[in-house]
């Protein structure tokens, strides 16, 4: 016993000193590297609730990665990715981006695809001023005046504006339900929803939001059922809820036609929801048959991950291409003349979409609508916003 | 009234969840005077048992089984070894934060070695469930309300009706006296842990159809158990199975009729009035601890 | 991180007590501090390093928060992010939404804070340990709820972004050193604390809740004072934090937060702001330090969560409890204090002639009469004896008349003064002062301290309230009962008898009007009996009132003058000592057992309750 507790308490000092010393030790270590590639930084969750999705977003930027250095790299060099966790916290990616941001080395950033994470880090992003590619898609993002901010997905006001196209001309449904998470990207979806469910003479029954990891929404359809909605619009944000409520709605006998938002359609919703999920519809920033481009990496990741692939690999994948591509441009690493370069991107066929950046840095004006076709997500239109 | 009977029906079965979850927390406080922290994760661990053996090995659904519930004999004698053992003499603060220690090591340690992908546990049953009239009863739900009463039944034969039952009791009332009359005590305790945790690990392995397995599976479950447990009186069985069902029917109703975003907020206001109206819970017999 | 602070030495003011003392330790304290600050404002860090820092600095000022719930009043608080979260919103939503000033929202937040935190206390504090554990969680959980979902107020989850620092402190460092600054005020303030009579009170209260009550120490308040101080502590760091990091959302003060601040408080130990600090560096390090492991997710908290159990297992009292320990070996012995005083015990004048009536006290619990209408009163000065066989209701009426219990009926005078429905500490405050059967001290503490306590006692005045002059107090109190040499030693070291001699002078400290002693020869060997029935004469001497309770009929007739016999919860018999054990009633009651019931039955006399 007092042996082992020497030994522990050795071993605890060893690691009072070493934490002291690592920011340091970390910095030297990377300072050695620097010259020989480019380096983008990039903030994902590899632990907490976002694991998940932090592995698809990793495995599309490698992809994108890989062709960029088969393409002879960026000016010259092999570009390079340096990943820190952000936890799927807030803190926690304040801390991942200002560890990456600390590094002089890194000439450009890959952010969240969580809104709120986005949110959190736009300080520091704002004070590091090197271009930042996100994927959260809540449209205030880019409109706080911070100029390193660059999305790569479309926001959600094209999404709400897409759901509510589809719905009321494509499917002539004018009674709406919209079930929404209470978190970042729930709320403002629910809200941009409703907007242009207004604009479009269509009328809402009912808006219900819930909180994050609810373990039953028995209460929710009922409250469905009752409102006598005829067409269901939903931003669900973790897969777990979605595919309860799914089963749900369909054990309680709603048969309403339902358009959902990105999470409706990807891979882990459909493992878990299965026939549940049948012959709805989802709005989705990446589907396999929108395009050639679409298509090119779809097969390019399901060659390396045996795997179908969604959104939360598309948008990182085309977030390197597309950095790659501005980094070239600008023949630089400056980060004005790669923030410069990004604004005059035009006409870029990514997997996600056709890029044309705006001057707030919305890469993205449009969004597919997909069916599920019991399980197999099919391709059904696109509807693009965008105006020269 | 088909609303009221079909929220009764889901109060029911999600407060037989509860119910479930907190007759473990009932069992080691009762006797070790400490609140496991790490009972949730009990469940999620079973849980990805079930998935390693009955979805991933495709091994029978029953072999799948036996053997989640081995494992989980086996983490709670660990996890006694390792947690609590040690820290039995000190007082419940440590051994709190020792349990948090261990909640974290085990959701973690299950995310590293099996990532952190959310998983399906097909349900035993093969249908769905049935209409009753203008209710639908979900099967998963209904086997959930029928293995927790069986437990519950088994567990009041065992502690009244049986000798080491009686040892239970005895040691988790007055630990000196009970060795004072020859009943091993820390036997008593491990016993205690391992079948606390092939009850965490049985509610796990009941909900996973219904909630999907994933990591945190355990955690916002355990917590609602914690408020129910607190609600039926610490320490006493009855009121931990009235207070799961209770904190069902309430999240339930009032979902349905007050506010779906504050559901998670109901268990804990009605819990804070009974701390502050009625301390000894709906069937405790203790006020408030010594000083 | 800040450098710790350093007691100031005590033995100086022991030796000139008529000199202010020098705080010398504070004033090295302070200029260590304002280098430390000076470094932070000066010294050019880079970003990671800066949220870093800033995050270790806030976030120690909350945890130090928990030093003072937890390390100094034994009261768990689960909801430390809450209370942190509240100061962070309330800076954050005054500069963004109302256009405050920063140095307004923070007196805001600090108020909220601390309102919430006391009436949380107020509303929980008579529950205990696990009671209290869920109630904070539960609060953790409805304040995480609302700061989502009441969204036209809170901005929901989006959180809320641009917060504004002050003009002064706009650039990243100069905020840091802004926040260092405050740490260090207030670790120096809450290093100090368990010497003053606040702290005193907080230490008592954790240690014995029932000891402090009597020896005058308002438990209720004392807890809900440290709730709200916590509470203060918390919002603070929430404030400063959300001025740092200038963005606030729900998910940054959850139930998982609190839990990371309790960790936190306990890894480096609970019971010293340096512990608070050192908890908190290392909970942030770690798991940064840990990112080497991020190939493999999960891996790293799951060393964590390990390293959690391994530190509570091996070492109880956190990193600084177990450093603290070693410093306090290598410190030099301080030099012996003055020789004490004599102990002076004042008895006020031209009162009344009875100190205390008792006038047909009840108490019932349930069906059982323990004490039934019983009527007494106790004269000035000398020793009064209770007796009875066991069962008969002595103990009861003792814990009725030290407020430990409320009377089913009855009145009860103390000097004059209608104490009936005073709690304990009011009693005590009236100049009641009692010892325990079964001892009850002030475990952590020294004989010293814990008869500081005693001698603070509210409405003593006999002496005056600076340090020097309550030490002086104390050291007479343990002079007279024959300990004073060993006043520093803590109370664990004594032999039980010492014990029960330290206790009285805890009570004799205060100098109270009446003094109960619950069987104080209980457990004590015919030596220390002996000393004892010296030591009760020469407090009767000094013209005290003692009421005492004891089985030893030889020790009670030895020393008191007069005599009440309870039998079955009733008065049986009061009088003049020899007169009263002469009564026939009293003998059979009490003394005549043995010769009713022949010499088999005799030993069995002292087990058996009447």
């Amino acid at each position: 016993m007092r042996t082992t507790r020497r030994v522990f308490l050795g071993g605890a000092a060893s690691a009072v000193v070493g934490s002291v010393a690592s920011p340091f030790v970390s910095r030297a270590g990377h300072a050695q590297g620097a010259g020989a590639t480019t380096r983008i930084g990039m903030v994902l969750p590899v632990t907490g609730p976002g694991a998940d999705a932090g592995r698809f977003a990793l495995n599309g930027a490698k992809i994108a990665l890989e062709a960029v250095n088969k393409a002879g790299g960026v000016l010259g060099k092999p570009m390079e990715l340096v990943t820190e966790d952000d936890q799927t916290t807030n803190p926690g990616a304040v801390l991942a981006f200002s560890k990456l941001a600390s590094q002089p080395d890194l000439v450009a950033f890959i952010g969240s695809i969580r809104s709120t994470q986005n949110h959190a880090m736009a300080p520091d992003i704002l004070k590091t001023g090197k271009p930042v590619a996100f994927g959260g898609t809540d449209p205030v993002l880019t409109q706080m005046g911070n100029p390193w901010m660059f999305r790569f997905r479309p926001n959600d006001s094209f999404s709400a504006r897409v759901i509510a196209e589809y719905g009321v001309n494509t499917l002539a449904k004018k009674k709406w339900a919209i079930i929404h998470s209470t978190d970042a990207f729930g709320t403002s979806g629910a809200k941009a929803l409703t907007e242009a469910l207004a604009k479009a003479g269509a009328t809402v029954a009912l808006d219900q939001g819930y909180t994050n990891q609810s373990q039953d929404f028995t209460p929710v359809v009922l409250a469905i059922r009752q409102s006598g909605a005829d067409v269901i619009g939903s931003y669900f944000t973790f897969e777990n809820d979605l595919g309860i409520f799914a089963r749900q709605l369909r054990q309680l006998g709603v048969q309403a036609p339902w358009v959902g938002s990105a999470s409706i359609v990807n891979v882990t919703a459909l493992k878990l929801a299965g026939p549940s999920l049948y012959n709805t519809f989802g709005v989705a920033d990446y589907a396999e048959e929108s395009s050639d481009a679409a298509r090119n990496f779809g097969k390019a990741y399901r060659g390396v991950m045996k795997l179908a692939p969604d959104n939360q690999s598309s948008w990182t994948f085309d977030a390197v291409t597309v950095l790659a591509k501005a980094i070239n441009a600008a023949g630089k690493t400056d980060p004005k003349a790669i923030r410069e370069a990004l604004l005059a991107i035009r006409g870029h066929e990514g997997a996600e979409g056709t890029y044309n950046f705006d001057q707030n840095g919305d890469g993205l004006h449009g969004y597919n609508v997909v069916r599920n076709d019991k399980g197999n997500i099919v391709f059904d239109k696109r509807i693009d916003f965008y105006q020269g | 009234m088909d609303l009221v009977l079909q929220l009764l029906f889901t109060g029911i079965g999600i407060g037989a969840v509860y119910a479930l979850v907190a007759l473990g927390f009932v069992l080691i406080f009762r006797a070790t005077n400490v609140v496991n922290f790490a009972q949730g994760e009990f469940s999620m661990v079973a849980a990805f048992l079930m998935v390693v053996f009955a979805v991933d090995l495709e091994w029978p659904y029953w072999l799948s089984f036996l053997i989640a519930i081995g494992g989980m004999a086996l983490l709670g004698a660990l996890f006694n070894l390792g947690v609590y053992y040690p820290l039995r003499h000190r007082t419940y603060l440590p051994v709190i934060i020792s349990t948090i220690g261990a909640s974290i090591f085990l959701a973690n340690t299950t995310l590293a070695l099996y990532g952190p992908q959310p998983q399906v546990l097909s349900p035993v049953f093969e249908t769905q469930g049935f209409l009753l009239g203008p209710v639908f009863l979900d099967s998963q739900y209904l086997l959930i309300i029928v293995v927790t009463a069986v437990l519950v039944a088994f567990q009041y034969w065992f502690f009244e009706h049986t000798l080491i039952g009686k040892k239970l009791q005895a040691t988790s009332q007055d630990k000196e006296m009970a060795a004072l009359l020859g009943i091993p005590v820390a036997g008593m305790i491990m016993l205690t842990f391992v079948y606390s945790a092939v009850l965490g690990g049985i509610a796990g392995i009941l909900v996973a159809p219904v909630l999907f397995v994933s990591i945190q599976m355990g955690a916002t479950i355990a917590l609602k158990a914690f408020a129910a447990t607190i609600i039926g009186g610490f320490g006493d069985v009855t009121g931990a199975i009235i207070g799961g069902l209770a904190l069902g029917i309430i999240e339930t109703f009032g979902a349905a009729y007050i506010s779906v975003p504050y559901k998670d907020a109901f268990a804990f206001i009605v819990l804070v009035g009974f701390l502050i109206l009625r301390p000894q819970g709906l069937f405790g017999e203790r006020i408030a601890e010594k000083a | 991180m800040t450098g710790s602070p350093r007691p100031a030495p005590a033995d100086l003011a022991a030796a000139a007590p008529a000199a202010r003392r020098l705080p010398l330790g504070s004033i090295l304290y302070a200029i260590a501090a304002a280098g430390i600050v000076l470094l932070a404002a000066s010294v050019t860090v880079n970003g990671y390093l800066l949220n870093i820092l800033m995050q270790a600095a806030t976030y120690s000022v909350a945890v130090i928060g928990l030093t003072v719930v937890l390390g100094l009043c034994g009261q768990i608080n689960l909801a430390q992010a809450a209370f942190f979260g509240l100061g962070a919103y309330a800076v954050a939503l005054g500069t963004v939404d109302w256009g405050l000033s920063y140095w307004l929202c923070i007196p805001i937040g600090l108020a909220i804070s601390v309102v919430f935190g006391a009436f949380l206390g107020a509303s929980t504090l008579r529950l205990g340990g696990h009671y209290l554990a869920m109630v904070t969680i539960s609060f953790q959980q409805i304040v995480t709820l609302v700061l989502i979902n009441w969204i036209p107020v809170t901005h929901g989850p989006d959180g809320v972004p641009r917060i504004r620092r002050p003009d002064l402190f706009a650039d990243g460092q100069s905020y840091l050193a802004f926040c260092i600054a405050v740490l260090a005020v207030v670790a120096w303030v809450v290093w100090h604390m368990p010497r003053t009579r606040l702290g005193r009170a907080m230490r008592a209260v954790r240690d014995n809740e029932l000891a402090a009550g009597v020896a005058g120490v308002d438990v209720y308040r004392t807890k809900v004072t440290a709730f709200a101080i916590g509470a203060f502590l918390a919002g603070l760091g929430g404030a400063l934090f959300a001025g740092g990091f200038a963005y606030v959302s729900p998910d940054q003060f959850s139930f998982a937060e609190s839990i990371v601040f309790l960790t936190m408080a306990l890894l480096g130990g609970v019971g010293s702001p340096v512990g608070a600090v050192i908890g908190t560096g290392l909970l942030i390090l770690i798991p940064e330090w840990l990112r080497f492991l991020k190939e493999i997710p999960g891996l790293y908290l799951a060393i964590y969560g390990l390293a959690v159990i391994l530190i509570v297992v091996f070492m109880p009292e956190g990193i600084w409890g177990f450093l603290g320990d070693q410093v306090k070996r290598l410190r030099p012995k301080k030099p012996a204090p003055p020789p004490a005083q004599d102990l002076v015990l004042t008895q006020g004048a031209g009162q009344s002639a009875q100190v205390l009536q008792v006038e047909g006290l009840s108490k019932h619990f349930g069906g059982l009469k323990a004490v039934d209408e019983v009527s007494f009163s106790v004269a000035r000065g000398g020793i009064h004896a209770l007796i009875g066989p066991n069962g008969s209701g002595k103990t009861t009426t003792l814990n009725v008349l030290s407020g430990l219990y409320s009377p089913t009926g009855g009145r009860v005078r103390l000097d004059g003064r209608d104490i009936t429905a005073m709690p304990p500490h009011e009693r005590a405050a009236a100049g009641l002062g009692r010892t325990f059967q079964n001892i009850r001290l002030f475990r952590s503490m020294s004989a010293l301290d814990n008869v500081v306590i005693g001698a603070e006692r509210p409405g003593n005045d006999s002496v005056a309230r600076d340090r020097a002059s309550l030490e002086a107090r104390a050291r007479a109190a343990l002079a007279f009962v024959g300990l004073e040499a060993r006043a520093g030693e803590p109370v664990s070291s004594f032999s039980y008898g010492h014990q029960r001699l330290i206790e009285i002078a805890r009570a004799l400290a205060g100098n109270p009007v009446l003094l109960l002693l619950d069987e104080p020869a209980a457990g004590l060997n015919s030596s220390e009996k002996h000393a004892l029935t010296g030591l009760l004469r020469r407090m009767a001497a000094r013209g005290l009132t003692i009421l005492i309770i004891d089985h030893d009929m030889t020790l009670v007739s030895d020393v008191a003058a007069h005599i009440t016999v309870l039998n079955f919860g009733r008065r049986i018999a009061d009088g003049v000592t020899a007169e009263v054990l002469r009564e026939p009633a009293v003998i059979e009651a009490y003394l005549g057992q043995e010769a009713a019931e022949g010499p088999a039955a005799g030993l069995k006399s002292d087990l058996a309750p009447a």
